[in-house]
């Protein structure tokens, strides 16, 4: 700064001249003001003056104070409001204005105060509600597809779920109007019958049909494809379509035909006669294309709850090695549907299968691997919700063997492999064996078990066969635990066993059957060691042989070839007494009676489960045959008798067929 | 899932004898329909109305009960109907092979 004034003494010159005609400016702006002022005091002088009187002499101060800050005083801020208000004169600011007057006339009285006094002023408030406007929509009267309340809509219509109790009370109060409630009279007429007299009453009928005709042909059109392909990737279109096509689909295959009329005339087809007599007849064949395709049937069982469930398991298939190896169907051979009702699989070929007699849901497999699974029908799943582990303390072998058995509260499944290992095991924790037992016999030889059962109402004692062809009873616990006795007669592996577990009033339950590789079945008792006698009628490998249910002497056996055989002992020991072979010829795996006696499914190795239908004269017992199948046990032995001493002659099994024949079994 | 619905239509559709199968909803508008579009509109609205008669039969005679299952037999052919609470399915099969 001092720079500048020494560096520029002509500015400073200019400038000092500058400021000082400022300050003279300003003076004489001031000095006009303060006239303008003046007037205006004199000017207003009366009324200034009550209020310059009235105003406290803080006030005076105060006008000093802001005067000097150029701020009029408090007197002139008054009058000027009161000016400016009295020239437009309006009402808002003259109450405040004269309360102020008011104020300021009160004001002498109590100069302390000076602000101006507040008082309540009561304010009357009037409440006028809005204006109601009356309006007609349209929406009133006929409602949407959904509602179903308007007058006129579908009154024939039944009403949804929650509106059913109207029904009820429409007796008590009779509606207003008799649309809405009502499902079968027509809008305007009560349920008593007398119709009421209606504002809209002339149009109604034709008013009525009108609207209905014209909402019939509307809904049609309203889905478009993307609606309708929405619809049915819903949760609820799957649920509603699995269940009414499971149904459907059963309704569709039972074509029974309630039209028969069998006043006809018989001669046309005599055939139909015969059907009664046929032994052997093929009712039906299950079949999946996807699940059972070239697999074979390594196990059936039935369910105990349901006689009319059937459980298959599967081989694996050789063609498709993606598909899961292990296959279990469950089908139904009550309805004529040919699809299964439920689908299993798991990651090994499952050797056998069987419902879990207490547990109507489970069904339990035993697989290749040594692995024992569960599977639930309840679970979505079709893999299996349990499985056993894959150690040494359970299978390491096939499990060819199962069986549960026990009562409700204390049962057990029962599992054999091939490596001669029994384990029992608890179905609710597979993850170990209750219990384990090496079946070995004679100079700790393990056998290998490849078939296995119980006799009727034993649990403690089964009979086993082995691949060399020795048959074998043991037992589970006792002294005895483990092989009991060898019945040494056949000449190849023993591919099934049967116990004869036929209800009736002489017990023969000491029988089992059992057939082999060697082309034979053998009839064995457990008392003796020695077959009591052997069916050689077979040509080819037996793969299984089954006791009938209900008839004491009834046996069926399938083999390799594709021939089912019906042996009856009371008729005929030498040849079966009905036999047939099955469409194609394939080797029959599996066979087995259902629980009613009357119907054979056997299992094949395409995959194919067929069922034959057994002729009553055949299937049905008689009340002698228990006496006389004695009887011919009788003679059995005694023909085994005379066997023996044959054979000590000469040795060959036509000894037996000519003894036989010489002497009738009747 | 929808392949399996399809799979499933195909299934019903090549069994001996059936004609068409339909699938209708609450409304009575088919979603899904083996005939040709006029047909279907016939067949929907006339069985629509029939199955809304025989519920209200039905649960008039006992409000307890519902309709699950109806079939209505002809000459020629056998229409077979199975309700829901949002859905219909209808299948139409021929009688008398």
């Amino acid at each position: 700064m001092d720079r500048l004034r020494l560096d520029s003494p002509d500015r400073r010159t200019a400038w000092k001249e500058e400021k000082e005609r400022k300050l003279a400016k300003l003076k004489q702006l001031r000095a006009e003001r303060e006239n303008r002022r003046r007037k205006q005091l004199e000017k207003e002088a009366q009324e200034a003056a009550v209020r310059a009187s009235s105003v406290p002499r803080d006030d005076q101060d105060l006008d000093k104070m802001l005067s000097s800050l150029g701020v009029a005083p408090v007197s002139e801020v008054l009058s000027s409001m009161s000016s400016m208000s009295s020239e437009p004169g309006g009402d808002h600011s003259g109450s405040p204005d004269k309360s102020l007057e008011a104020n300021s006339t009160a004001s002498p009285r109590t100069p302390s105060k000076k602000q101006p006094q507040l008082s309540v002023v009561s304010v009357q408030a009037t409440n006028i509600p809005p204006r109601e406007t009356v309006t007609y929509a349209k929406g009133v009267q006929t409602s949407g597809s959904g509602d179903g309340h308007g007058y006129y809509e579908d009154w024939w219509r039944p009403r949804k779920a929650e509106e059913e109790d109207n029904s009820l009370t429409m007796l008590d109060t009779p509606p207003i109007y008799g649309g809405g409630h009502n499902r079968h009279l027509p809008p305007g007429i009560l349920p008593t019958g007398m119709p009421t007299v209606q504002d809209v009453k002339p149009a109604l009928a034709t008013e009525a049909e009108k609207k209905v005709e014209e909402e019939k042909p509307q809904p049609p059109r309203e889905l478009s494809d993307e609606e309708k392909q929405m619809l049915m990737m819903t949760e609820e279109f799957h649920s509603f379509f699995d269940r009414s096509t499971r149904i459907l689909e059963r309704a569709l295959a039972e074509d029974a035909n309630i039209f028969v009329d069998y006043s006809h005339d018989y001669e046309e087809d005599g055939e139909a006669n015969e059907s009664g007599g046929i032994k052997l007849s093929l009712n039906r064949w299950f079949y999946d294309e996807r699940w059972s395709r070239n697999r074979c049937i390594t196990c059936m069982d039935w369910s105990p709850q349901y006689p009319e469930l059937l459980v298959a398991s599967y081989n694996n298939n050789e063609d498709s090695p993606h598909d899961p190896d292990g296959v279990a169907l469950v089908w139904n051979t009550k309805f004529k549907k040919d699809t299964p009702e439920y689908i299993f699989h798991c990651q090994s070929p499952v050797m056998s299968a069987t419902f879990a007699r207490f547990h109507p849901n489970l069904i339990i497999g035993g697989t290749y691997s040594g692995q024992i699974v569960l599977w639930d029908n309840r679970s979505q799943k079709r893999t299996p919700v349990q499985r056993s582990p894959l150690s040494a303390s359970a299978h390491t072998h096939p499990v060819y063997c199962m069986k549960v058995v026990g009562t409700q509260n204390a049962h057990n499944l029962i599992s054999v492999s091939t490596d001669g290992k029994m384990c029992s095991w608890s179905l609710d924790m597979l993850s170990q064996p209750q219990e384990s037992m090496e079946l070995q016999h004679k100079q700790s030889r393990a056998v290998a078990v490849t078939c296995m059962a119980f006799p009727h109402g034993d649990v403690n004692n089964f009979i086993v066969g082995s691949e060399e062809g020795a048959v074998f009873t043991a037992c589970r616990h006792g002294s005895k635990a483990g092989i009991v006795d060898a019945y040494e007669g056949h000449q190849g592996p023993v591919t099934g066993i049967s116990t004869h577990s036929t209800p009736g009033p002489i017990d023969f339950s000491h029988l089992f059957l059992t057939s082999s590789i060697d082309w034979t079945v053998k009839l064995w008792s457990v008392k003796e060691t020695k077959p009591l006698y052997s069916f050689e009628d077979n040509g080819d490998y037996v793969y299984e042989v089954a006791w009938s249910p209900i008839h004491p002497a009834l046996f069926t056996t399938v083999d390799g070839s594709g021939r089912i055989d019906l042996w009856n002992l009371n008729q005929d020991t030498e040849v079966p007494t009905a036999s047939t072979v099955v469409e194609g010829s394939p080797a029959l795996n599996r066979v087995s009676w259902t629980n009613s006696g009357q119907q054979i499914t056997v299992g094949d190795d395409m995959g194919k489960i067929w069922i034959y239908d057994v002729g009553e004269q055949l299937a049905l017992p008689r009340a002698d045959d228990w006496a006389r199948l004695v009887h011919t046990m009788g003679e059995l032995k005694n023909n085994q008798a005379d066997d023996d001493q044959s054979t000590r002659h000469y040795d060959s099994s036509f000894s037996s067929l000519t003894s036989l024949s010489s002497s009738p079994l009747r | 899932m929808s392949a399996e619905v399809e799979e499933t239509l195909k299934r019903i559709q090549s069994h001996k004898g059936v004609v068409g199968v339909i699938v209708v909803n609450a409304e009575g508008i088919p979603i899904k329909s083996t005939l040709d579009n006029p047909t279907t509109i016939q067949y929907t609205g006339l069985i629509s109305g029939l199955t809304d008669k025989a519920r209200s039969v039905v649960r008039d005679l006992d409000p307890t009960n519902d309709l699950t299952f109806l079939r209505v037999r002809s000459k020629k052919h056998e229409i077979m109907i199975a309700p829901d609470k949002e859905y219909m399915l209808i299948v139409v099969q021929n009688t008398n092979e």
